[in-house]
């Protein structure tokens, strides 16, 4: 075997790297004279399509005919070589026919002979070569690994060995694929006989057959002539560097080597160790950290450092061992084959850590150009702005004209300059002010949008829209975009913002989503803890409505407002979006960090205010009926109750301005199912999802079968399917409005009053209260930034508090009811403010703001609507002598007792649990009853029995089983209208 | 800068406001529902100044409520890229941003203070001068330059920069 030949071979495969195949490779050539002259008598119709991609079987014949031929075409490998065949021995002829059985393909003679003639394929011709049915099949034959090739050889060997009688036509070992081998074969018995008794070949295993369709992809070799030009930002694909960024110093062609700049990772210690021949203990899976290399701390461990100068560049380097260093970083020589230069797209972080090394910042704009040699086809294009960052014209900025192949016309406002100016692209960069707004095109932050706020040379700081968030990109990889994403807001099923859980049981929030990652804020309350993690490790999507209490017991659902009134994140405010085993996520929007989530303990937090979604009287009834004392007081329940019906009219607004959601409108409505299994049920619409309504019924209120209250029902239509039943319909005992616990349940025994009262669909702006030139409070209603906050004042019992009022229409006079919630701190409360007689007159027709006073009482319509218990019920519950809690806006709850109480709704309440503490002014909605606890003495604070003292001898659920003290009667009343005594 | 605009607005009213107090109910539901909100070609609408027109109402098919078309003059607020601005300063936080608020809630990042202007942490957040100087804090006034906006359908967003001449801190009752 000539030398020549073996180099030319090495020089095909390229295995230049790899000393054991190299070995194989001559023990195959070795063979090859042999093999090939039989081989040719059995010539290969092989088609030319897959002929020309073809490596090892094209190598066996060609080899074979080349060397028949003569000992100088080693080298040429292609079968349009008919120069070097006419001067073989063997003779032309020979050699023509066998082209001729090779090419002639039954369905090429459809094509039009003139492009064979041309010398050039056409496409079509191309796909005409593609195997059929009619041509041999290939089949994938497994096979020991490691040993493909050895196989492939022992086959040919075989069929040198055998003969004619060899069925098969050829056999491929592809490099990429271990432990297969393909055989070229007609059919698979040939295949079978072929491999019979081979050592290698696991003959039991099923023969597979590659479909026609894949056959070519067998054979086709990805075509990877990406030019390695110096400056190239490379990745390490072998050793210990492998994945780290690189830099090609130096490129040689002709032996396929580049030298590349590396940020050495070397231990020091043993190195010295190595080099002084002590005892090395082999520490394995540990890779050093990339550090640049310090010569002085090597020579302090005595490690032999040479300064020499290259040959070739002239520059000095210091050598340790055959290492060579150059400011810190190593030189080394590496094969192409072990660089990957393909899609590589340096960090930040690397190139810092690159660029610390050359300290003058000066190289710096140039080297950021070598990021540029990855840039896509029309990257830039007409109009966008750019600037020039190299040669002559350096920092002149200019707008896109045209674009060339390789040059881009750039127009610049510079005076004198009027013609277009030819600029090679990769002098450009594109050039962006502060202020512009722009989206990201790749890079990590790929899809997200922002606002440039500085230009660092290349690297924009973009502010981005949804997370608020500072990031760092080169200004090659944003557009200007007036375009506002989130980025990336959906990841499978996984969306932004979604609860999730993590494959370590814990759980979060996802914050932020970008191509590779997932950023969850996970729920731990006692520090902001962020989890990077991959698709794979969140187990599923937390969908749950869960209720929690809050330090004071109030319960907490999605969408209330609290206020974080312990721990690290004390003093932040916002709606829950997500709670999960006690654990509140807070979307505070003034909090920049973490997209503006929180995540809180849900005793730590404060119940602002908020929606209604009915889930909190559910609870509060278990606890009632398990006769666990909660401390609300029952008053405030009923006026959360109350006041948070009225919310819901409100807060339907803010939401349906925000997010379409119009069905919230629905809430709080009267409905009757119309199909389905709960047709016939009536109730109230307590939560409103997309196709979904939950619907609280009366009747099982009053059976007391809580569990079954809130029932699913599933529409196919939403409000197709239920009719609303107005607010006239008579069968509402649960819309007697504002006091339905005036009326003791058992005592009337027939109505079931739970229900609270609701006013649906009631929108605020009928108000007759609204103030004609609106105080600042009118801005929450358009501006949707602010909703936020409006929920943070809603009116805790405003119903209520217009009851209070022995005199109606006094306080109509007074029109300065706007001021007096401003006098109670919360100014905004006054678009809130209702009208006192909406609880009296559910269509609330007729009271126009102008009219006032005339028919307070008379509630026209609803007469039906109204029991007669509730009918001069207008009192208020404050009575001097009990015992309350008073909760101020932004103050904690105190308990004191009652000792006056004014017309006006408001009383004096003396602080301390008998009363001994400051006295202080409390509104109606500020004070709350203390809920009585069995055995204690109680005054009775609505009802027939109103005012009377009695003794709390036995719970029943909501109800309390009362002995009053005047008349020794038992009666049993509801708790709301029990009043705790302070202790004597 | 603040104009004062002419707008027109469809608005939708309940029967049952019908009658002599229309016209006042039409205009108070209007306030309502347009002051205080930002559309993204006129900027924040600060308040209704007059009315210059009532249409005649319309009856909507299938519901009972009547359109009435309104034209109405307000003043309206929007910043331009380029506008210098005064501001009170709501917000400081670690992010190099701070956020003021001007008429109602309306952000301005700062990416763009002077260098030397150092974070500091503490009870009452703020940015100071290296030298001391200069403190921002929650409160103060300042005067900013807008250097870009961006405006969407609902909202106006703009960065401010107080890194330029005249522009920074103006007041600060805090430290007087």
């Amino acid at each position: 075997m000539s030398h020549h030949h073996s180099e030319s071979d090495d020089d095909d495969y390229s295995y230049d790297d790899d000393p054991e195949l190299e070995d194989e490779e001559e023990e195959e050539e070795e063979e090859e004279p042999r093999s090939s002259r039989k081989k040719r008598g059995r010539s290969n119709p092989d088609p030319v399509g897959l002929r020309g991609k073809k490596r090892k079987p094209s190598g066996f014949i060609e080899h074979g005919e080349a060397d028949l031929g003569a000992e100088d075409v080693g080298r040429h490998r292609h079968f349009h070589e008919p120069a070097s065949f006419r001067s073989s021995r063997v003779g032309a002829e020979e050699y023509l026919d066998f082209m001729q059985e090779k090419y002639s393909n039954p369905r090429a003679e459809y094509e039009d002979d003139g492009d064979y003639e041309d010398g050039e394929p056409t496409h079509v011709d191309q796909q005409a070569l593609l195997p059929s049915v009619r041509d041999p099949k290939l089949w994938m034959v497994k096979c020991a690994i490691g040993r493909e090739r050895e196989v492939a050889v022992c086959l040919m060997q075989k069929a040198v060995d055998r003969g004619s009688d060899f069925k098969i036509r050829s056999v491929i070992a592809l490099d990429h694929l271990q432990n297969f081998i393909y055989i070229e074969a007609d059919m698979e018995a040939h295949v079978k006989e072929a491999i019979k008794g081979m050592r290698n070949i696991f003959a039991n295993h099923k023969i597979l057959l590659v479909p026609i369709k894949e056959m070519a992809d067998v054979l086709s070799v990805k075509s990877k002539t990406v030019e390695l030009a110096r400056d190239t930002w490379v990745r390490m694909k072998l050793g210990i560097y492998k994945g780290d960024l690189a830099q090609v110093v130096d490129v040689d062609d002709v032996r396929r080597r580049v030298t590349v700049k590396l940020i050495p990772r070397i231990d020091l210690q043993l190195l010295a160790d190595k080099q002084e021949g002590r005892e090395i203990v082999k520490k394995k899976a540990f890779v050093p950290p990339p550090r640049f290399m310090n010569v002085d701390e090597a020579r302090e461990l005595h490690i032999r450092v040479e300064r020499r100068r290259d040959r070739m560049t002239g520059d000095y380097f210091e050598n340790i061992g055959n290492m060579l260093f150059k400011d810190g970083f190593l030189y080394k020589k590496v094969s192409t084959k072990s660089i990957s230069t393909l899609n590589v797209t340096p960090t930040f972080d690397e190139l810092e850590r690159f660029k610390k090394a050359n300290e003058n910042g000066e190289i710096d704009f140039v080297d950021m150009s070598t990021l540029f040699a990855n840039r896509k086809k029309g990257h830039f294009m007409k109009g966008d702005e750019v600037i020039v960052i190299k040669g002559d014209l350096k920092n002149m900025k200019g707008w896109v004209e045209k674009v060339d192949e390789e040059n881009v016309l750039i127009r610049s406002d510079m005076k004198g300059l009027n013609n277009p100016l030819a600029v090679n692209e990769r002098e450009l960069c594109k050039y962006f002010e502060p202020g512009n707004h722009v989206k990201v095109v790749s890079g990590t932050h790929k899809g997200s949008t922002g606002m440039v706020v500085k230009v660092e040379q290349h690297v924009l700081i973009v502010l981005t829209d949804t997370t608020k968030q500072h990031i760092r990109v080169f200004a090659d990889h944003v557009v200007k975009s007036a375009e506002v994403t989130n980025g990336v807001t959906k990841m499978g099923e996984y969306e932004l913002h979604d609860l999730v859980l993590l494959s370590n049981l814990s759980f979060g929030v996802i914050i932020k989503l970008d191509s590779e990652a997932i950023q969850v804020l996970k729920g731990v309350p006692e520090r902001p803890e962020v989890a990077i993690v991959k698709h794979g490790e969140i187990k599923y999507k937390i969908d749950k409505r869960m209720n929690v209490k809050d330090r004071y017991k109030n319960f907490i659902t999605v969408k209330d407002v609290v206020r974080v009134t312990e721990g690290p994140s004390k003093g932040k405010q916002g709606p829950v979006m997500h709670i999960y085993k006690g654990v509140l996520f807070l979307h505070d929007r003034h909090n920049v960090e973490h997209a503006g989530y929180v995540c809180v303990k849900c005793s730590s937090c404060v119940l602002s205010g908020g929606s209604y979604s009915g889930a909190d009287r559910i609870v509060d009834s278990f606890s009632r009926l398990g006769n666990s004392k909660p401390p609300v007081p029952p008053s405030p329940r009923r006026f959360q109750r109350a006041d948070s019906g009225y919310n819901t009219g409100a807060g339907g607004r803010h939401w349906s301005g925000r997010g379409g959601r119009g069905q919230d409108l629905l809430v709080g409505a009267y409905v009757k199912v119309r199909m389905g299994p709960f047709k016939g049920y009536r109730g109230r619409v307590v939560e409103v999802k997309e196709k979904t309504v939950r619907l609280e019924h009366e009747a099982k209120i009053v059976t007391g079968k809580l569990d079954l209250r809130y029932t699913h029902t599933w529409f196919a239509a939403s409000t197709p399917s239920f009719s609303n039943m107005g607010s006239q319909t008579p069968i509402h005992p649960s819309r007697t409005p504002l006091h339905p616990c005036m009326t003791p349940m058992r005592d009337s025994g027939a109505t079931p009053i739970h229900s609270g009262m609701r006013t649906p669909m009631r929108d605020r702006a009928w108000n007759p209260y609204t103030p004609m030139s609106p105080p600042r409070d009118s801005w929450e209603d358009g501006n949707p930034g602010s909703w936020g906050t409006n929920l943070l004042y809603p009116p805790e019992s405003p119903y209520s508090r217009a009851y209070e009022a022995a005199t109606p229409g006094s306080e109509w006079a007074s029109s300065t009811l706007g001021r007096s919630y401003s006098d109670a701190g919360t100014p905004r409360d006054a678009n809130n403010v209702p009208s006192p007689y909406q609880p009296m007159t559910p269509s609330s027709a007729s009271y126009l703001p102008s009219t006032p006073g005339g028919q307070p009482m008379t509630p026209g319509t609803d007469l039906d609507v109204k029991s007669p218990d509730i009918g001069g019920d207008a009192e208020t519950w404050l009575m001097p002598g009990i015992l309350v809690n008073v909760h101020k806006a932004g103050e904690d709850s105190n308990a004191g007792v009652i000792r006056d109480v004014f017309p006006d709704g408001s009383c004096v309440v003396a602080l301390g649990d008998r009363g001994e503490g400051e006295t202080v002014i409390a509104i109606q909605r500020e004070v709350r009853l203390v809920c009585p606890r069995k055995n204690e003495r109680v005054k009775i604070v609505g009802g027939k029995h109103r005012g009377s003292l009695a003794k709390l001898i036995g719970l029943d659920g909501s109800d309390g089983i009362v002995r009053l003290d005047d008349t020794l009667d038992v009666k049993i009343l509801n708790l709301d209208l029990l009043a705790k005594l302070p202790h004597a | 800068m603040f104009f004062h605009i002419v707008l027109e607005r469809n608005m939708q009213l309940n029967p049952r406001f019908f009658g002599r107090n229309l016209r006042e109910n039409l205009v108070s539901k209007l306030m309502k529902d347009v002051e205080g909100t930002c559309s993204g070609r006129h900027g924040f609408v600060v308040a209704i100044t007059g009315i210059e027109s009532v249409g005649n109402g319309l009856v909507r098919n299938g519901t009972a409520f009547v359109t009435f078309p309104l034209k109405y003059q307000c003043v309206v607020f929007r910043p331009f890229k380029g506008q210098i601005l005064e501001a009170v300063v709501t917000l400081v936080n670690k992010a190099m941003s701070i956020s003021f608020m001007y008429l109602y809630d309306f952000f301005f990042w700062l990416h763009l203070i002077p260098d030397d202007t150092e974070f500091q942490a503490g009870d009452m957040l703020n940015y100071t001068t290296s030298d001391g100087s200069v403190k921002i804090q929650k409160e103060c006034e300042v005067r900013l330059k807008i250097i870009g906006t961006r405006v969407d359908a609902t909202e106006i967003f703009c960065v401010g920069t107080i890194k330029d001449d005249f522009l920074g801190v103006i007041n600060d009752p805090a430290a007087a």
